[in-house]
């Protein structure tokens, strides 16, 4: 195949790129001028190697507390199995390491450390948190003036950018000291699940915080589209019944401050 | 109908990158306009968007993308365009420009500018798709010139013909980069006053200025180093051919601070000056 058809030639190239395998390493060479400046093998190199050097930088960015503690070059040995099981299929580069808490998970070099998925599943959340949506954000003012007689029926629109994680393991922890240059913690397992939440702020900035299980339940509703009245009734398992409306408008009030509500839609 | 004139002129620019959004808000740097990287800013929303929103009050912005794949043979993607153009009416931009190039097949993404063999065949393709891609977007666009580290045996055109013709085909505009002509001229061993004399001026509508690396026999075109002496003399015969055309530095790694690229652009405004002024006398 001297003058290949492009889509040929493309496939070729794009072959020998993300597989390295000798055919196609062979084939493509032919295809490239060689001369005293280098030869085929050494032109067409820079682009595989590139490739590869590309996501692993792009990973290394939207995953640096997962870096930290794989180090530098157990992070790239297991970018380039990342790379080989889920090649990129988007236009931008943003979203390539999508897939790396479900791929360490389930690889077997890594999923005896569960603690990797978790770190990765947060990191990527901070990353979906940072650049999510634009949406407003319910004041407290607003909440005030919804007449008494309609919060039963109420039903919450929390903001894009509000993630719910359960986690095993300190993850939380050692995003914090990686992202303050500090001594990271070891990784460690908690005695039970703990669930969070993570938002974007009034200034745009990413916060967490771990919730109770009330708060999980009430939050876990409001996300489903439940009304304020299923809200009450699923928190009096944890309080008095007639404590649980007190509760749930507690509840409310802090994930208002805290900016995590964009709408409430008054039946 | 072609329209071979160019749009107008925004004088001297830099990359916006992240590193500087603060320095760019607070200390208003003399730099006349702003290039940013279309993908960057293609999310929902966040900093990023919002940055841009405050910049893009202050200066005029041009649209960079590396995602178009102009010369793939898979279909254009039009979900990548809708966003495009989301962007564009978001941003405003004074134009919007990606590179002569392909970025993956198959749906798969390389994430790299790959070269494509400059062939009959590749030009009524890579036109047709720009024609495509400025109907959908309403607008004629740039096209980038890119590094290349091999050339394939079946070209038959050289490379600046190859430019020369498909903006003649497809009506498109021309992103000069002067650091590439400069790489591939190195890489690929022809006299970049050649590359030079067949562009047809009144097609270049902005010149990239960056750096490179040297890798054995090969430069890499890395954006993270100054603008290095072979490519200010290349800028100089370009504007000395071209006039005075929107020029901005890429700096993509090893970023410093503000002032130092502002103090490198000022060096393209001397440049440019001196070339035009010769000219003239």
């Amino acid at each position: 195949m001297t003058r290949p058809p492009l889509s040929a030639l493309q496939s070729l190239f794009q072959n020998r790129i993300q597989s390295g395998d000798a055919d196609s390493e062979r084939a493509m060479e032919a295809l490239v001028v060689s001369d005293v400046r280098a030869g085929a093998g050494e032109r067409v190199a820079v682009y595989a190697d590139a490739y590869r050097l590309r996501l692993t930088e792009a990973m290394s960015v939207d995953y640096p507390a997962l870096c930290s503690l794989l180090g530098v070059p157990e992070f790239s040995r297991m970018c380039r199995a990342y790379i080989a099981a889920y090649p990129s299929d988007r236009p931008s580069i943003r979203w390539f390491g999508r897939y790396l808490s479900v791929f360490l998970a389930g690889a077997p070099d890594y999923s005896q450390r569960p603690v990797l998925s978790e770190l990765a599943a947060f990191e990527w959340a901070q990353g979906e948190t940072f650049d999510a949506l634009d949406a407003p954000v319910l004041n407290i003012e607003q909440v005030a003036a919804i007449a008494p007689t309609s919060w039963a029926g109420m039903r919450l629109l929390p903001h894009p950018s509000v993630r719910r994680l359960d986690l095993y393991w300190n993850a939380p922890e050692i995003v914090k000291a990686v992202s303050a240059s500090k001594r990271r913690p070891a990784p460690r397992q908690t005695a039970k699940v703990t669930p969070w939440l993570m938002w974007r702020d009034e200034k745009l900035d990413i916060r967490w915080r771990s919730i109770g299980d009330d708060e999980v339940a009430a939050f876990d509703a409001a996300r489903n589209n439940q009304r304020f009245a299923d809200i009450c009734e699923l928190l009096c398992e944890f309080v008095e019944p007639e404590q649980a409306p007190m509760q749930a408008a507690g509840l409310l009030k802090r994930w208002v401050m805290d900016g995590l509500i964009t709408d409430i839609d008054i039946a | 109908m072609n329209k071979s004139s160019r749009l107008s002129a925004l004088g001297f620019g830099l990359g916006l990158r992240t590193d500087h959004y603060d320095a760019i808000l607070e200390g208003r740097p003399a730099v006349d306009w702003f290039e940013i990287i279309s993908e960057n800013y293609m999310v929902g929303g966040g900093k990023p968007l919002q940055y841009l929103d405050r910049i893009a009050a202050r200066y005029p912005i041009v649209m960079h993308g590396v995602s178009l794949s102009i010369g793939s043979t898979d279909p254009i993607d039009r979900g990548y365009l809708f966003e495009l153009k989301g962007l564009a009416a978001r941003v405003q931009p004074a134009w919007i420009s990606d590179h002569l190039c392909w970025t993956g097949i198959s749906s798969r993404n390389l994430h790299d500018l790959m070269p494509l063999p400059y062939t009959e065949e590749a030009l009524r393709h890579v036109a047709a798709r720009v024609r495509q891609v400025q109907d959908f977007l309403g607008r004629r666009i740039l096209l980038e010139n890119v590094s290349s580290y091999v050339s394939f045996t079946h070209s038959t055109i050289p490379e600046w013909e190859f430019l020369r013709e498909l903006t003649q085909a497809a009506d498109c505009l021309l992103l000069l980069d002067v650091n590439n002509i400069h790489v591939n001229s190195c890489n690929h061993g022809f006299d970049p006053q050649a590359y030079l004399d067949a562009i047809p001026g009144d097609r270049v509508q902005q010149i990239h200025l960056a750096g490179h690396t040297r890798n054995n026999g090969l430069l890499i075109d890395t954006h993270d180093q100054p603008v290095p002496e072979p490519v200010w003399s290349l800028y100089r015969e370009a504007v000395r051919r071209f006039g005075p055309v929107s020029t901005m530095i890429e700096r993509d790694d090893n970023i410093p601070p503000l002032a130092e690229l502002v103090a490198e652009l000022n060096r393209a405004r001397r440049i440019a000056a001196e070339a035009q002024n010769a000219v003239a006398a």
